[in-house]
């Protein structure tokens, strides 16, 4: 009707190399959301003191080597650790901030 | 003055826009409101009474402002900004005569008549918010945790539980490391909430109203201080030296950073209008 100039896709930047970024950085999110519940929960046990040494030092090497990894990954596709995060509105982030 | 100008104008291709409504005082009657912009592409600002309360309000082009151009406009950060300030300027203006409830930006009536009807049907809503800001400013409060807390270095070894014990591997290691990295964590924001709790608790003292906003997290631009409260507070104007230094003094005992901004058209409490 009253011409609306432009197209109000044009404002809209589509460029696919960064909406493939912001993907692989959603699915990492979610994996280190994953990550810090399963630390968070070992930690606690640790703390209960119901696991034997041998346990602990098991899930804590596994945890280390997941730790390691998901940086790697991140270099890899060139996020950074900060990245790793969702911003829930008026519930604060997904992943604690340090 | 008003009728010429309402005559002057075509029907269909202006609306009234409205900035802020004042009292009719002698004061806001006569204030000169000629060299303010106002809206771009809109006529000159001017006063327009309706019984005991008068609008500040400009005649803009109808084409500009339908919903359709104002949506785009909203997707535009610096086009939002240009309009904002413009709006901010008019309301700032109007404030300096006296008490003066800003309206939302794009507040628009169809023409004069419009926006008279609507200042007498709300009349009793405006007096009431006119009664409550007059001699009242807006205070933004903002409380930053410095990045560094203080106590970094000693919880690692806090609540020992057995842990240390000799088969200490690499495993052991991570676990209390990250243990230590936690207990840190949750120790700054039981910090930082109680910071921002005793800081509004007290601030709230020297203030008619308050309202507790969203904070924003971590500040971007990396130099790691978190925003833990954002607060805006109702101050009466014979106060506002008292929140200056209870601020101050806030800041200096709890060791946080405490940005305190205004005084500002109180655009926050006039809600119900």
């Amino acid at each position: 009707m009253t011409g609306s100039g432009r197209a109000p896709g044009s404002r809209v930047d589509l460029d696919s190399e960064q909406m493939g970024r912001d993907l692989v950085a959603l699915v990492l999110t979610v994996v280190e959301l994953l990550r810090q519940l399963m630390e968070r929960q070992a930690i606690r046990r640790v703390e209960q003191g119901d696991l034997s040494d041998e346990q602990v030092e098991e899930i804590g090497t596994t945890l280390m080597l997941l730790d390691q990894r998901m940086k790697e990954l991140c270099d890899q596709h060139g996020v950074r650790p900060e990245d790793l995060n969702l911003d829930l509105g008026p519930l604060g982030t997904l992943l604690p901030r340090d | 003055m008003t009728h010429r100008a309402h005559r002057d104008q075509a029907p269909d291709t202006g609306v009234t826009y409205v900035f802020a409504v004042c009292r009719g005082t002698r004061a806001t009657r006569t204030a000169d409101v000629t060299g303010l912009v106002g809206m771009p592409g809109g006529a000159a600002v001017r006063l327009l009474p309706s019984g005991p309360l008068t609008a500040v309000v400009q005649t803009v082009p109808a084409a500009d402002f339908t919903d359709e151009v104002w949506q785009s406009r909203l997707s535009d950060p610096r086009e939002i900004e240009r309009y904002a300030r413009a709006h901010h300027e008019v309301v700032s203006a109007a404030a300096a005569h006296g008490p003066a409830v800003p309206l939302p930006l794009a507040t628009l009536y169809h023409d004069d008549d419009r926006a008279r009807r609507a200042l007498d049907d709300e009349a009793h809503r405006f007096h009431r918010v006119l009664k409550r800001i007059a001699h009242h400013a807006e205070w933004g409060v903002k409380v930053y945790e410095p990045a560094t807390a203080p106590e970094v270095a000693e919880p690692v070894t806090v609540g020992g539980g057995g842990l240390e014990a000799p088969a200490a591997g690499a495993g052991l290691a991570y676990l209390n490391r990250r243990r230590g990295v936690q207990e840190r964590r949750e120790q700054r924001r039981e910090r930082a909430l109680s910071v921002a709790e005793s800081v509004d608790a007290e601030l709230r003292e020297v203030a008619a109203a308050s309202r507790r906003l969203r904070t924003h997290g971590a500040v971007p631009g990396g130099d790691g201080r978190v925003h833990v409260l954002n607060a805006t507070y109702l101050v009466a104007e014979h106060r506002s030296e008292e929140l200056g230094v209870l601020v101050r003094g806030l800041g200096e005992r709890t060791g946080a950073m405490i940005e305190l901004t205004g005084p500002w058209v109180p655009y926050s409490f006039v809600g119900e209008v």
